[in-house]
């Protein structure tokens, strides 16, 4: 609401950033904080070099990445197919919705022990864990933006004899709700990534496991350099997503 | 010649804007033939007819507005003419025939109805792609068919970069791009301005020329019907009955400010139907 906006934002959020960064690297340094509980910033690109040199960094950044994009994608499809078909066919909205009100408050960690049960500690169960989160979010977006979509296209298309149900949810429904769907595709890029950690907790390999030995032996300079991954790993995603976004959704702004 | 259909043509009958070899010009079959039409609402517990016993016969060729008080069921009709509605009762034989590269009919909404993820050729034709045409074939149409209504120029733009009277003629473009023997308009052009809906009303007419479809125009503009049609349709009451059937015979081009008296006949008919019993 501010009637002007700072002359710089991008110097502004590169201030502030720093300024962040030097408060916890002076705290540390002074001693208020022990080095013990938190590295200094300082220590992890230190860390980095460690574990870039060893080959652990890229094989858990390979692995989990691989768990992700498994439980990412297979969680969206599903969640866009699910969510569709709750919006378009009433019998199967009714024969569903309390299975979703039972399914849908149980948090993805919850899984954790079925999914080892089930899938072992394997790479399917890790990408079932994080696939779960991102199943919910996509199902609720699409379901609501299905149920958006104005109707009077949807006589549009039966006026031209384009009014069958899948060429109707092909040609209309699904562009007309894909703004909904890909901010909710959005929310599930997001969620998968903080599922990752917890998937990967109980001896499935990847960035969660390698978390969970550093902590084993106090090394907090490498807990800080894996956060910081995920932080870089969620934006680069985002970043990529969001650009894709603004190229398909190029008819949302004149 | 004509079988019982609804919102499916019947098969055999000349196509208007393509004479047969050596036919005469023959005013006799009417394009579209209803008869004894009924309506209720599916979830309309009263069972209220919306149209109840209506007879009404187009001629090919012709531009027939209908006009009534609002809800009198005008778009009903429509839409029933359209097939995207079944009739509870009565029939709507619709004399034109289907062919794999063309809609006998086509409709023309109020609100434009474009699908904002298309550009405006897309726009165009997305009716042409449910015909058996390849994409070249597509291509021609849609173009010409914009060339039609004058956005040519236009064709690669999104429908919210666009006037409201432009979407309007992407509209009616996309219908005329099936090349439907009935154009069936809904109110085209009551939300725009005065001087684009003047524009547009003459557009019309050329390209009613142009093509030789026959026109139905649903308005509630009085001034409107008296300048685009040559006969106007009164529906009115509870259900909705043809109250009157008016022709104006004024020769075209029309002098806008010279229709006065068919407009004061339009109101005394329009008033006439409010209060003669006709139990709005």
């Amino acid at each position: 609401m501010s009637r002007t906006g700072p002359r710089h934002p991008a110097l502004l959020s590169a201030a502030g950033l720093a300024a962040f960064l030097g408060l916890w690297e002076a705290l540390v340094r002074t001693g208020v904080l022990p080095a013990a509980w938190v590295p200094a910033p300082s220590a992890v690109p230190g860390a980095f070099l460690r574990e870039l040199q060893d080959g652990i960094w890229f094989t858990a950044v390979g692995d989990s990445l691989s768990h992700y994009t498994t439980g990412v994608i297979a969680g969206s499809l599903l969640g866009i197919a699910v969510g569709t078909a709750a919006a378009l066919l009433p019998r199967f909205d009714a024969a569903q919705a309390w299975v979703a009100r039972l399914l849908r408050p149980i948090p993805p960690l919850a899984w954790i022990p079925f999914a080892l049960i089930w899938f072992g500690a394997s790479e399917t169960a890790a990408a079932f864990i994080i696939g779960i989160g991102v199943f919910w979010l996509n199902y609720f977006a699409t379901q609501a933006a299905v149920r958006a979509v104005d109707p009077g296209l949807v006589e549009l298309a039966a006026a031209f004899g384009q009014g069958g149900f899948f060429r109707c949810l092909w040609k209309v429904v699904l562009p007309a709700a894909s703004p909904g769907i890909l901010s909710g595709v959005r929310a599930g890029l997001g969620q998968g990534w903080m599922a990752v950690v917890a998937a990967e907790l109980f001896g499935i390999p990847g960035i969660g496991q390698r978390m969970t030995e550093a902590a084993g032996v106090l090394a907090t300079d490498v807990l800080v350099l894996y956060m910081l991954t995920i932080a870089l790993l969620y934006g680069l995603t985002d970043l990529v997503f969001e650009a894709v976004t603004q190229r398909v959704l190029a008819w949302t702004r004149p | 010649m004509d079988t019982p259909v609804t919102g499916v043509p019947a098969i055999g009958v000349p196509v208007a804007g393509v004479p047969m070899a050596g036919a005469p010009a023959a005013p006799a079959a009417p394009i579209v033939a209803l008869r004894g039409l009924a309506f209720s609402h599916p979830g309309d517990a009263t069972g209220r007819n919306v149209l109840a016993g209506l007879d009404l016969e187009l001629p090919r060729g012709g531009f027939t507005a209908v006009v009534g008080p609002s809800g009198v069921g005008k778009s009903t009709l429509l839409r029933v003419v359209a097939g995207l509605i079944q009739p509870s009762a009565g029939e709507v034989h619709l004399l034109a025939r289907p062919t794999p590269d063309r809609r006998p009919v086509a409709l023309v909404f109020q609100d434009a109805r474009l699908m904002p993820w298309r550009r405006v050729a897309a726009n165009v034709a997305f009716g042409l792609e449910g015909l058996r045409l390849d994409a070249a074939e597509r291509r021609r149409r849609a173009t010409a068919a914009l060339d039609l209504v004058g956005l040519g120029a236009e064709a690669n733009k999104f429908p919210a970069q666009l006037s409201g009277g432009q979407r309007q003629r992407v509209g009616l473009a996309r219908a005329l791009a099936v090349a439907p023997d009935l154009l069936l308009m809904d109110e085209p052009f009551s939300a725009l301005d005065a001087i684009t809906r003047h524009t547009l009303q003459d557009e019309l007419l050329r390209v009613w020329r142009e093509t030789g479809a026959s026109v139905l125009f649903v308005t509630h503009d009085l001034d409107e019907a008296a300048y685009l049609a040559d006969r106007v349709v009164l529906l009115a009451g509870s259900p909705a009955r043809v109250a009157h059937d008016i022709t104006i015979d004024v020769p075209r081009p029309r002098p806008r400010a010279g229709l006065a008296n068919q407009v004061a006949d339009l109101r005394r008919a329009l008033e006439e139907s409010f209060i003669g019993g006709a139990g709005i």
